[in-house]
């Protein structure tokens, strides 16, 4: 089989931008880069760590047990790896990755293993073995499309993750996530981009003054509103980055009607900890479960962004009081229910452009959120097209698990991990691909650019933004009616003037 | 020469049947003991207790009738791997004569498959089974993956069902059809004997895999923070 990408375009995207001398010193031939890893004797503190993590998760020893007693090892998951299709390197295989772990379990927490590997001197962990899967690692974007072909039934992400959390408390992990995390969890502004709060709080008020002038009608990003039904938690990035998707967050609550707030204190639902550490992934969640209580909000309402939906929903229940938790509900789902129930008038046919749909793979790959965006594009778009494949088993971006917010892997991940999604971007036709997760977006901006690919990436709220029937919001301001007609245009001029 | 062969099957026949059979049922349950323990065990300790049943449900069935995606991927390889599945399954179970030993043995039968069937379905997995092992010997992929016992299986698996069925067919068979039937009888039972201890344990752990692979992300409420005290790092920053 023909590789995707030809030995050219693979050499370019494995491209090391870590200067070699600081390779030597850390010992880790990685291309990410990382603070202060622990150098010495890293064999024994992996184990140490692995011990200790077996020890208070059960979850991981029921799972690393059965997978050890009946992996295949067939290589059927190869075919779904978008990775191991465009570099063809078996050791891209997602159980070739798996066994890295599973091989290190088996020879020291298996009575077999530690009999056979004393008798035999075989299986030993290596530092050259760790190297190599500190790379392999975060070579995966953690998609999980392998679980859906493997007849094992193995979730290669789970490994995956397992790995990663282990290598982090070993403080080998990429520098850009254990940053962002420190500065959301112990700094000044509280979030993961590091945005002062009066800058965000000046952006949401140009931003109410823009909607306006749009829109005719005034609407509002209520901030510290104590006992709203919502309090919503968008990935940091869309109060700077992605305001159309913003604006259309408050456009579907002002025709709503429901009660919405931003939190001051927590304002940023990514969630790095989903990628790299658990007792990250529960501080984190724990914070947004401890602003929703403090403004006494009934629902913890996330933005576009698949894998802080994916860590609330998953790590609220888990980590913040089990049937008691408060509920994680997507933004995407709110808008479908509250268009379903009536509260919400779209414009059908609003967006006269071709418009395609990726599936985060966060929120689709469980078939949590599948068919609400679908539903609500038929309806505001006149030429709606499927990418294929779709749904539960959709191509990743290319920078999922956390992959995305490290720079310096860019080539990687808009090569290797990217090129599958940009033909199928290509193969569309279409002029518009909604990404609605703040990652994805990212990913996708960057691919089509280096893929070449004629596209507009943009969030699901944008195209709502400028397809809601706002003619009842300006009977009740009291306001002249405007054209109700759909305009995409709007989508490019307000996205470009937000950015300005 | 024929009374050492007779006593040999005897003895294969009766006490070391008896012994290996009963090795891979205990074992075999011993598995599934203490995969039913550690399933609940990981549910009761679950900060959250919810689990996806319809994808669990869905992606088991999947995994057992994979009718619905045998042609989407590796379509040769897909099909293949599944009649190699039937094939042990089926023949093993309902063949005649394995089906005249139980009743001798333990009183119990049950409807056995005519004679053509079982002779088609014998030929055919070996058939798979061979065609299984040169994919995987000839791929460079497979062979980076592929661990001893990945090899070792199907070559065992083909030895059992060819010395079985040149035991039924005497005027096929090259050598005194007992020898033959001593070989497979012999051959079965280090399968039966391995069975628990090899990747064939997959034979009775694999509707389990969605569930366990779900229940994997089902951590403790406090894992987090008992992995963070254990570690000593709870006054460690970021």
């Amino acid at each position: 089989m023909k590789a995707l990408l030809d030995p050219g375009e693979l050499a370019k995207a494995l491209v090391h931008s870590r200067p070699e001398e600081v390779r030597k010193e850390q010992r880790l031939n990685v291309r990410y880069h990382i603070e202060h890893p622990a150098i010495i004797d890293r064999p024994r503190k992996f184990l140490s760590v692995f011990a200790t993590i077996l020890r208070h998760v059960p979850s991981y020893g029921l799972a690393l047990e059965h997978y050890v007693r009946c992996q295949a090892k067939c290589g059927r998951c190869s075919v779904e790896c978008m990775i191991y299709q465009a570099t063809n390197d078996p050791k891209d295989v997602p159980c070739y990755r798996s066994s890295m772990l599973l091989d290190i379990y088996k020879r020291y927490f298996t009575m077999g293993g530690r009999f056979w590997g004393s008798v035999t001197g075989r299986g030993d962990l290596t530092d050259e073995k760790l190297q190599e899967m500190a790379q392999s690692v975060w070579n995966c974007t953690a998609c999980r499309k392998c679980l859906l072909e493997c007849p094992s039934g193995i979730d290669h992400g789970l490994l995956t993750h397992l790995a990663r959390y282990i290598l982090s408390e070993m403080d080998i992990a990429p520098r850009a996530l254990v940053v962002s995390t420190r500065e959301q969890l112990e700094g000044k502004t509280g979030n993961t981009s590091a945005f002062p709060w009066p800058a965000i709080k000046d952006g949401l008020e140009f931003l109410e003054e823009e909607m306006e002038e749009e829109k005719g009608v005034k609407m509002h990003f209520p901030l510290d509103v104590e006992g709203a039904d919502y309090v919503f938690f968008p990935a940091v990035s869309d109060f700077m980055m992605e305001a159309e998707t913003l604006m259309g967050n408050a456009a579907v609550f002002a025709a709503t009607g429901d009660s919405w707030t931003i939190g001051t204190k927590c304002h940023d639902g990514i969630n790095y900890g989903l990628f790299y550490s658990d007792r990250i992934w529960d501080r984190v969640v724990s914070k947004v479960d401890a602003e929703t209580r403090r403004l006494k909000g009934k629902v913890i309402l996330i933005g576009e962004c698949g894998h802080a939906s994916r860590s609330a929903k998953v790590g609220i229940p888990m980590f913040c009081g089990g049937k008691a938790a408060l509920p994680v509900v997507n933004c995407m789902e709110y808008a479908y229910d509250a268009w379903k129930a009536g509260k919400l008038k779209l414009i059908r046919g609003a967006i006269k452009e071709r418009v395609t749909y990726h599936d985060p793979c966060n929120i689709a790959r469980t078939k949590w959120i599948i068919e609400q965006p679908r539903e609500l594009l038929r309806y505001i778009c006149e030429d709606f097209v499927e990418m294929t494949p779709n749904r539960e088993e959709n191509i990743c971006c290319g920078g999922g698990g956390g992959t995305v917010s490290i720079d310096e892997v860019r080539p990687y991940r808009t090569g290797p991990a990217g090129k599958a999604k940009a033909e199928q971007i290509r193969a569309t036709g279409a002029k518009y691909c909604v990404g609605p997760c703040a990652n994805c977006k990212k990913q996708l901006k960057e691919l089509v650019e280096d893929q070449e690919v004629d596209c507009e990436i943009v969030g699901l709220h944008d195209l709502l933004y400028n397809a809601i029937d706002y003619s009842e919001l300006e009977r009740k301001q009291g306001v002249e009616p405007r054209q109700t007609e759909g305009n995409t245009d709007c989508v490019t001029t307000s996205t470009e003037a937000a950015s300005s | 020469m024929n009374e050492t062969v007779e006593s040999m099957l005897e003895f294969a026949r009766g006490p070391l049947f008896r012994f290996t059979f009963a090795l891979m049922v205990l074992g075999l349950a011993r598995l599934v003991l203490l995969t039913v323990y550690g399933v609940v065990r990981t549910y009761i300790l679950a900060g959250d207790k919810r689990l996806f049943w319809p994808v669990i449900r869905q992606r088991t069935l999947w995994t057992l009738f994979p009718f619905s995606r045998l042609h989407r991927t590796r379509a040769s390889y897909s099909i293949l791997s599944f009649a190699f599945h039937v094939g042990l399954i089926i023949v093993p179970i309902f063949l005649f004569a394995h089906v005249h030993l139980w009743q001798r043995g333990i009183g119990i039968s049950w409807p056995a498959l005519p004679p053509l069937a079982a002779d088609v379905l014998t030929i055919l997995t070996i058939f798979a089974a061979l065609a299984l092992f040169s994919l995987r010997a000839a791929s460079s992929l497979s062979r980076t993956l592929s661990r001893a016992q990945d090899y070792a299986w199907p070559l065992l698996l083909i030895l059992v069902f060819v010395s079985g069925f040149l035991a039924s067919h005497p005027p096929w068979c090259p050598v005194d059809y007992r020898v033959m039937l001593l070989v497979h009888i012999l051959s079965a039972e280090l399968i039966f004997v391995l069975m628990p201890f090899s990747k064939i344990a997959h034979c009775v752990l694999i509707p389990f895999s969605q569930l366990v692979s779900d229940l994997g992300w089902h951590f403790p409420a406090t894992a987090g923070k008992d992995v963070c005290r254990a570690l000593g790092k709870e006054s460690t920053p970021v």
